[in-house]
């Protein structure tokens, strides 16, 4: 399967190509209060609201927002978008079909966390909100 | 005064006495016939006759001679105060009288000894008080002998010690003589030099200005390289901006063709092909970048290392013009040294003339205060010789104040008249 890899929180993640929607680099996210502090904002994208989310500190401890102009990933699944800010955009890589939580590897022997949608939906929802 | 000699009396006796016997026979035969009785006692007649006046003349010399050998006596103990009885006219007045004389001589002799004698003992004491005096004055100058025999031997070193040294100086004085030439040589030469040096110090400042003007000439397209810089540098912006959209346009074309399936395979190779181009373009104006950055550091570097030079030349100008000045008084201040060197000299060489002469004079004093050493030293063996022949004059002057003192009391036994 074609599977996008990025890099986030030290590690190279992979999520399945077909969630991602676009990668947008003007992108200006109009933060919304009482959210948690991994949640960058909200951006409008061509008709569509997308919630944007430091992958760095939703995964792992260290901010992604570094780079002086960061690309968004945009995903849409299940009538629900989502925009990741990622330490590096690596590229669409063909890798063996294998359990979404799994470890993969690419043919150049990269590993990589692999990671669905839905799960990082359901970390978004476990975080505490309204502090 | 006629003199009867004892023959003439005994002659004189005889002749009496023969007439008296001739006499008594002729008596004799007139009153007796009997001849041998007359004969008989004309013999006894003659012999008691003869008897009588041989014992009387007899005991007149033996008394004579018996007051001669008394007195005699007297004098062999040295009584000379005796005078000599004169108590006939014959042979042995004359021995009185040969005695007397013989007595008044020895009186006279004794006297002159005893004077001789008294004076040979105050002679002697005299001799011996100046013979003390003398080996006091000897012991003095032998102490002194040796004291400037030693004071000799110390000046002696002393001078030679000196007389060292000063030839040392007078070495160290002829090299800075011969120093101070070479020095006045080396300062002409200095002058020469400097003169030269300010020569080639006004030259360097023409070529240093020469050289500024040419740099600021030269810099000039360095200042320009600086402006194209920034533009090369903005060209960069813009072409890393298009690599950038082309690498997100690329990308998002590989996301396209990947959700179109199948069907888009061939486009995905070609966004990745497009995407690895734009990668590499993003690689290569990174590189640029760097480059440009590295040539606008150089060229930063250049221009301030030029403003640098120009603010070092400015310097270096205005050293140089205080070369030239410093050079002008070094020359003043060269010239001034070399005469001052030169008069040193001559003064170093009219010193070294007048210590040479000092040196000689010296030696000469080194040579005096050897022989002086040496003369004190045959003074010292001389007084200590001396002091040996005035000890030996002592024990002699003792000697014979021993033999005055003998002589005094020998001639103390004689006893003259009046004393």
């Amino acid at each position: 399967m074609d599977c996008f890899l990025f890099e986030a929180a030290g590690d190279c993640r992979g999520i399945e190509a077909r969630y991602i929607y676009r990668i947008a680099d003007d992108a200006k996210p109009v933060p919304v209060p009482l959210l948690p502090s991994c949640h960058v904002g909200i951006v409008y994208y061509r008709g569509d609201l997308f919630d944007v989310i430091d992958a760095g500190q939703l995964l792992g401890t260290h901010s992604s927002l570094s780079a002086k102009a960061p690309r968004v990933i945009l995903l849409k699944w299940d009538h629900r978008k989502l925009g990741l800010i990622p330490d590096r955009i690596v590229g669409i890589k063909w890798i063996e079909d294998t359990n979404t939580s799994q470890t993969a590897f690419t043919r150049e022997g990269l590993a990589i966390q692999m990671i669905t949608p839905g799960e990082i939906w359901k970390m978004l929802s476990d975080l505490p909100y309204g502090h | 005064m006629n003199r009867t000699s004892i023959k003439n009396k005994l002659i004189l006796s005889f002749l009496a006495l023969l007439l008296i016997v001739m006499v008594v026979v002729g008596a004799a035969q007139q009153i007796t016939d009997n001849v041998i009785a007359a004969l008989g006692v004309s013999a006894a007649l003659a012999l008691a006759a003869g008897i009588i006046f041989g014992g009387v003349f007899s005991r007149s010399i033996v008394r004579r001679l018996n007051s001669l050998s008394s007195v005699a006596k007297e004098i062999s103990h040295g009584d000379l105060s005796k005078e000599i009885p004169f108590l006939s006219r014959d042979e042995i007045r004359d021995l009185e009288e040969v005695f007397a004389s013989m007595v008044n001589d020895l009186r006279g002799i004794i006297s002159e000894i005893k004077d001789v004698s008294a004076r040979i003992d105050e002679t002697g004491r005299n001799l011996g008080v100046q013979i003390e005096k003398v080996l006091s004055n000897s012991l003095e100058i032998d102490d002194s002998a040796l004291a400037i025999a030693k004071g000799s031997e110390t000046q002696s070193l002393i001078v030679q010690k000196t007389s060292f040294i000063i030839d040392r100086s007078l070495e160290q004085m002829d090299e800075a003589a011969r120093q101070s030439v070479r020095t006045a040589s080396k300062a002409n030469d200095a002058v020469k030099k400097t003169e030269a040096g300010e020569a080639n110090a006004r030259k360097t400042l023409h070529y240093l200005e020469d050289v500024l003007k040419q740099m600021v000439d030269n810099a000039e397209p360095i200042y320009r390289l600086s402006g194209k810089m920034e533009e090369i540098k903005m060209v960069m912006g813009v072409i890393e901006e298009l690599s950038q959209k082309t690498d997100l346009l690329s990308l998002n074309a590989s996301i396209e063709a990947t959700r179109a399936g199948e069907m888009g395979r061939g486009f995905a190779l070609v966004a990745n092909e497009i995407r690895s181009m734009a990668e590499n373009s993003k690689n290569s104006s990174h590189e640029i970048r760097t480059i440009v950055d590295d040539i606008f550091k150089d060229n930063k570097a250049v221009i301030a290392a030029l403003k640098k030079s120009e603010e070092d030349i400015e310097k270096g100008r205005g050293i140089i013009h205080g070369i030239v000045d410093t050079f002008g008084e070094m020359l003043s201040g060269v010239e001034e040294i070399s005469t001052e060197v030169r008069e040193v000299g001559d003064v170093a060489r009219k010193q070294v003339k007048e210590i040479r002469g000092l040196l000689n004079q010296v030696q000469e004093l080194s040579r005096l205060a050897q022989e002086n050493f040496i003369s004190t030293q045959k003074t010292s063996i001389g007084t200590r010789n001396q002091k040996e022949e005035i000890q030996e004059i002592v024990r002699a002057a003792n000697a014979l104040n021993a033999l005055s003192q003998k002589m005094m009391e020998t001639q103390q036994r004689f006893r003259l008249r009046g004393a």
